[in-house]
């Protein structure tokens, strides 16, 4: 099991819904509002006067062998247009109750 | 949830609701009545009081002081005027405007009651009217006619005006002119003294045999009747018939014998012409209210079906019909809001380049315009000229939220996004400046509700109106806009090709990108090196802006920009008044009445009618008191064809009617009026002269007009004081008279019987009544000898002539005495002509009266149309400090800054120079209207500089450095500058350029916001920067040090922190 947690632009928000439907994951967790910037040229979303945009966050577990289908489609999402901004992170589960 | 999101998310919703406002709005737009102005009831109160008998300075001390000394009190009192004539004391209460007047009428009658007690016995009790606009004329006819000439009271009166009076919201119909049915019993003197009889006599046999009586009633047998003698004149010539006297010698007198019986119509006193034919004139008033085109437009089509059932001779022309000038102006201005509108979506089309973006942005107007209509309706207004003008200047404006709402939501969908997704985000991130930047708009808006006085009246509703469209259409981009492009907009087209994702759009260019948007960038990159260089070189930039905003202020100083009240309004007419020498019988006057009739029309081709009265009615009904002509005057409206018709203008026509009137000699005064139909009346400047002696004013008076006529401007120079008026005193020998048993009473009855006439009774014809009235035969009584000649019965029963009991004198005494604020007054009237208000004020001020002996005791102060324009002009600089603190206020809250309000405001005084220049350029003098343009101009202005501050901030907080933020910004934001420049300026285009009706009034306002909007966007684009950069030199350019002092923990050396503690 992996742990997948995508961080996206809001306006990206129905795309990576589709994404996940289309991959048959079912369970994530959504927060919705989340602040951060990139690490090399990512622009800050902070939801201020200066960087008014935000970011909402998905956090999904699936099995190992969709993970990599899931960072797959992340990847083309970013390069449909890399602007707007997404990103994923992924670590192992090491157990679940 | 937020609003825009619900309303993307609810479409449907959405459009209905906007659907649902637009058809509430239509529904009004339809109720709403059109009239020219919104309803104001002029604040005046007038409180009349008759004092039989009573000489004009009787009346003065003995009424007018007494009423206007316990009047004064009155709440809201402006200026108390009276003015004094025999018989009548008028005392006119000026009220501030806008007070309630109902309120103030039961005051004003509490205070005649108590002044009552103290006012002369034989006085009447005071009088109180009210002006209101519904006693105003709306339209005016002349009704001409040839052979049914005499018959015409009786055509109006039964046939016209019940018919008239049929239409909805129809007020007071009445006529003047018309000739009245009168039978006169003429008797000649000698005759009466050859048989010994009185005049009085035969007026007591002719009513003794006029009468109808009931004498009881008869029982018959069963039946019971009632008796009656009936022996009422069914035709006047039974007169002649009836026995006066018998003479001692047994000889039978008949009225035929000693009189004329004439059944005619009324002796000449009022001549009333229209086009040199006998008219009549039919004069219509609406009820409060009611709306004026459509009664205007009834009565009109009343009048064409009754024209078809009157005598062919009888011709219906109209004289002036309200209608007709408010449908005129308010077509004008609706021609000028739809240019507005067709530009504002030009432009609009030209900066976005998208037929859907533009729809979505022109979609904002209509629908904001329309909610207007739903706030008249509820506020009980009307569709007039200030609440279309005020529509003109909101078109601009309406759009500018929706651009900024729109203009990020293209950003996103251009970046990739899905519109939907877009539009939610985008308007999320603006929506917050959209409300800031209307709440800017609103403090300079909503101050003008608060104005008080005329100007409080007119420029309430525009306030209003401004503020609900500009409200609404900050409704509409935070939810219609963002809607319409969730739908509407399309996201960029992608295609997949080998895998890769390849951008239309990216790759073809369109004809709109090679050329438009080329230029725009050529403007863009060449605006930012000029910018570049001035920021290099901010104390030169400053200095030479500095430079030309000293220049520009340069044709105010040197007053090379008139002022006025009121810009003068051209629509076709003109009045005309004459005065002839005091005393001129009416036979004369209407004599020059006519040459000059025939002159002007030879003069003035212009001229479409002329319909001329001379005389007065000397009826003593209340009118008599309002109306000012007299025997020797003659008043003439004079109408022309329209304005595009004709290539003089009406002031150009009026100028050559004045030197026409100037080489009469027998015409000792002419003044030639513009009737200008708006509020405020006249467009004079009024020299008050203030003195007690007659003599010594009437001195001064003659000395300003003389000096005044000798200025360049200055045309229809007249004093309001008539002169003297030549009178006939009957001066009875008291004692004389008490030897025959006469009083002074009995004698002056007995004279008013002999020329004025004694009344004795009617004769009744189709039930209507009409006076008979025995009098001497005009021969009898045209002289002074023959007044002396008058026989008058004594009580003994023999007749004595006048002469053994009276004398004659000749004098002149003044026929009235106004009075203003509790002093006489004299009042000097001077109209400019091809200069303006404010200049000719002027030169009056410093050329004539420096001039004028001034002795102790009495004043001169310059007043009317002048002195209003003062006091707006005060009014509006006092409204343009509050809006410029409102404004400050607001935006030092939205920047949560002290200093870039500041910045911003340098932007004003810009806006001024370019407001001088519009004004010197174009020659156009800065009246009411357009000093109201200056208040708004600070409102639109300033929005400019938010756009471009914001964004300088917004680059400076996304940590770029201070001059390349500065440069960065100008050039991102000169485009949403421009355009919502040129939105609002081309808006207003129309209504500086306009030619129709009323659009003298508007112009003003449309040059001054153009001149100064133009001026000060360029100017911003410049000096908001530089001055931008000049400030945060010292403070925040450094930002980062700044920050690091606040921070300092960051500097501490864990290491030897720890070492010392390992220490310890």
């Amino acid at each position: 099991m992996k742990s997948i947690m995508i961080i996206f632009n809001q306006a990206n928000t129905e795309r990576v819904e589709y994404m996940l439907d289309m991959l048959e994951i079912r369970g994530f967790t959504f927060f919705e509002d989340v602040q951060g910037r990139g690490s090399k040229n990512g622009e800050p979303r902070r939801g201020t006067h200066a960087w008014p945009e935000m970011n909402s966050c998905v956090i999904t577990i699936v099995p190992d062998e969709k993970a990599p289908l899931l960072l797959e489609a992340v990847k083309k999402l970013d390069k449909r247009n890399e602007e707007v901004g997404v990103r994923a992170f992924m670590w192992n589960i090491e157990a679940t109750v | 949830m937020a609003i825009y999101k619900t309303a993307i998310k609810n479409p449907v919703t959405t459009m209905l609701v906007f659907v649902a406002v637009m058809i509430i709005g239509l529904f009004c737009f339809v109720q709403l009545p059109v009239d020219q102005f919104p309803e104001m009831d002029p604040p005046y109160v007038m409180v009349m009081t008759t004092y039989p008998g009573a000489s004009a300075s009787e009346i003065e001390t003995n009424v007018s002081k007494i009423m206007e000394n316990s009047l004064t009190s009155v709440d809201n009192l402006k200026y108390i005027n009276s003015t004094s004539k025999d018989n009548v004391s008028l005392v006119v209460l000026e009220l501030e405007w806008g007070c309630d007047i109902t309120e103030a009428v039961n005051d004003v009658r509490s205070f005649c009651d108590m002044a009552k007690n103290q006012l002369p016995d034989g006085c009447s009790s005071p009088m109180v009217f009210k002006f209101s606009s519904s006693t105003m004329p709306i339209c005016q006819y002349s009704i001409t006619a040839d052979e049914s000439y005499a018959a015409l009271d009786k055509i109006l009166n039964d046939e016209v005006i019940p018919q008239l009076n049929k239409i909805n919201g129809i007020g007071n119909l009445s006529v003047s002119g018309a000739p009245d049915r009168y039978v006169y019993v003429d008797i000649d003197q000698q005759k009466l003294d050859a048989y010994g009889i009185s005049l009085e006599q035969v007026g007591q046999v002719i009513s003794a045999n006029n009468l109808n009586l009931s004498s009881g009633t008869v029982k018959m047998e069963k039946e019971q009747y009632q008796m009656q003698v009936r022996s009422e004149f069914i035709e006047s010539s039974e007169i002649n018939d009836l026995m006066v006297t018998i003479t001692p010698q047994g000889q039978q007198v008949f009225v035929r014998d000693i009189a004329t019986v004439r059944d005619t119509i009324k002796d000449l006193s009022l001549d009333e012409k229209t086009n040199g034919r006998e008219a009549a004139r039919l004069i219509v008033a609406k009820q409060s209210g009611s709306n004026t085109v459509q009664v205007c437009e009834d009565v009109q089509e009343e009048l064409a079906k009754i024209q078809k059932q009157l005598p062919t001779d009888v011709k219906i022309q109209e004289i002036y019909n309200s209608a007709d000038n408010i449908r005129n102006s308010i077509n004008s201005l609706e021609e000028s809001v739809l240019y507005a509108l067709l530009f504002v979506v030009l432009v609009v089309l030209f900066f976005l380049g998208k037929w859907r973006a533009t729809i979505i942005i022109s979609l904002t107007i209509p629908i904001s315009l329309i909610v207007a209509f739903i706030y008249l309706k509820m506020a009980d207004s009307s569709i007039n000229i200030i609440s279309l003008c005020s529509l003109s200047i909101a078109i601009g404006m309406v759009v500018d939220d929706a651009i900024v709402v729109l203009e990020n939501i293209t950003r996103h969908i251009e970046r990739g996004e899905a519109p939907r997704e877009a539009a939610i985000y985008a308007t999320n991130e603006v929506w917050v400046s959209v409300i800031a930047t209307t709440l800017v708009l609103v403090a300079v808006f909503v101050p003008l509700t608060m104005m008080d006085g005329m100007a409080g009246i007119m420029f309430e509703s525009l306030g209003w109106i401004v503020t609900v469209v500009c409200c609404t259409s900050t409704v509409i981009a935070i939810t219609l806009t963002p809607m319409l492009c969730s739908k509407l907009l399309k996201a960029r087209k992608v295609r997949i090709e080998n895998g890769k994702l390849i951008d239309e759009e990216a790759t073809t260019k369109t004809w709109y990108d090679r050329t438009v948007v080329a230029f725009l960038d050529k403007v863009d990159a060449a605006y930012a090196k000029s910018l570049g260089w001035c920021l290099r070189h901010k104390a030169l930039t400053i200095i030479a802006l500095f430079v030309f905003f000293a220049a520009s202020l340069l044709p105010f100083i040197m007053g090379k920009v008139g002022t006025d009240f009121m810009a003068q309004q051209d629509n076709a007419r003109l009045s005309v008044t004459v005065e002839l020498q005091r005393g001129t019988r009416i036979e004369e006057t209407v004599k020059t009445a006519r040459q000059l009739e025939e002159r002007f029309m030879l003069l003035v081709p212009e001229i479409q009618m002329i319909s001329t009265s001379a005389g007065s009615n000397d009826d003593d009904g209340t009118g008599a008191i309002f109306s000012t002509t007299m025997n020797n005057t003659i008043s003439m409206t004079i109408r022309c064809n329209k304005k595009w018709e004709r290539e003089r203008t009406i002031w150009q026509i009026a100028e050559v009617l004045r030197q026409e009137l100037a080489q009469y000699p027998e015409i000792i005064e002419y003044q030639a009026n513009i009737s200008s139909g708006g509020p405020g009346g006249g467009n004079t400047v009024d020299v008050e002269i203030y003195g007690y002696d007659f003599d010594i004013t009437n001195q001064m008076a003659q000395q300003i007009i003389a000096l005044t006529k000798e200025l360049p401007g200055a045309r229809d120079v007249y004093s309001d004081r008539d002169d003297d008026r030549p009178e006939i005193k009957i001066l009875v020998d008291k004692e004389k008279a008490s030897r025959h048993g006469l009083t002074s009473a009995t004698i002056s009855s007995y004279l008013r019987n002999r020329v004025n006439g004694m009344a004795v009774g009617f004769l009744k014809e189709d039930g209507d009544e009409y006076d008979i009235l025995v009098r001497l035969k005009e021969e009898n009584r045209n002289s002074i000898s023959d007044v002396l000649d008058f026989s008058i019965p004594t009580p003994m029963g023999q007749t004595i002539k006048l002469s053994e009991i009276c004398s004659v004198d000749e004098y002149w005494a003044p026929p009235k005495i106004v009075r203003k604020s509790r002093q006489r007054i004299v009042t000097v009237k001077v109209t400019p002509y091809e200069t303006s208000l404010g200049e000719l004020a002027q030169a009056i001020q410093t050329q004539v009266l420096p001039q004028i002996d001034k002795p102790a005791g009495y004043s001169i102060r310059l007043a009317g149309a002048y002195e209003d324009q003062q006091e707006s002009f005060g009014k509006l600089g006092m409204l343009g400090a509050l809006i410029l603190i409102l404004v400050y206020i607001v935006m030092a809250s939205q920047f949560e800054s002290f200093s870039n309000p500041g910045i911003i405001m340098f932007t004003v005084p810009f806006a001024l120079s370019g407001v001088i220049l519009a004004l010197w350029i174009t020659g156009v003098s800065l009246d009411m209207i357009g000093a109201l343009g200056i208040v708004l101009l600070v409102g639109i202005v300033v929005k400019n500089g938010i756009v471009l501050v914001d964004y300088i901030n917004l680059m400076r907080e996304r940590g770029y450095e201070l001059n390349e933020a500065i440069q960065m910004s100008g050039q991102s934001r000169m485009r949403p500058v421009l355009m919502t420049a040129f939105t609002t300026i081309l808006g207003m285009v129309p209504m500086a350029v306009s030619q129709g009706e009323g659009a003298e009034m508007w112009r003003p306002l449309g040059i001054v916001v153009i001149g100064g909007l133009t001026v000060a966007t360029f100017l911003t684009l410049y000096i908001v920067p530089v001055v931008y950069g000049a400030i945060s030199k010292k403070g925040e350019r450094d930002k980062l040090k700044k920050v690091r002092e606040n921070f300092i923990f960051m500097d501490i050396d864990v290491k030897d922190c720890e070492d010392l503690r390992s220490k310890e």
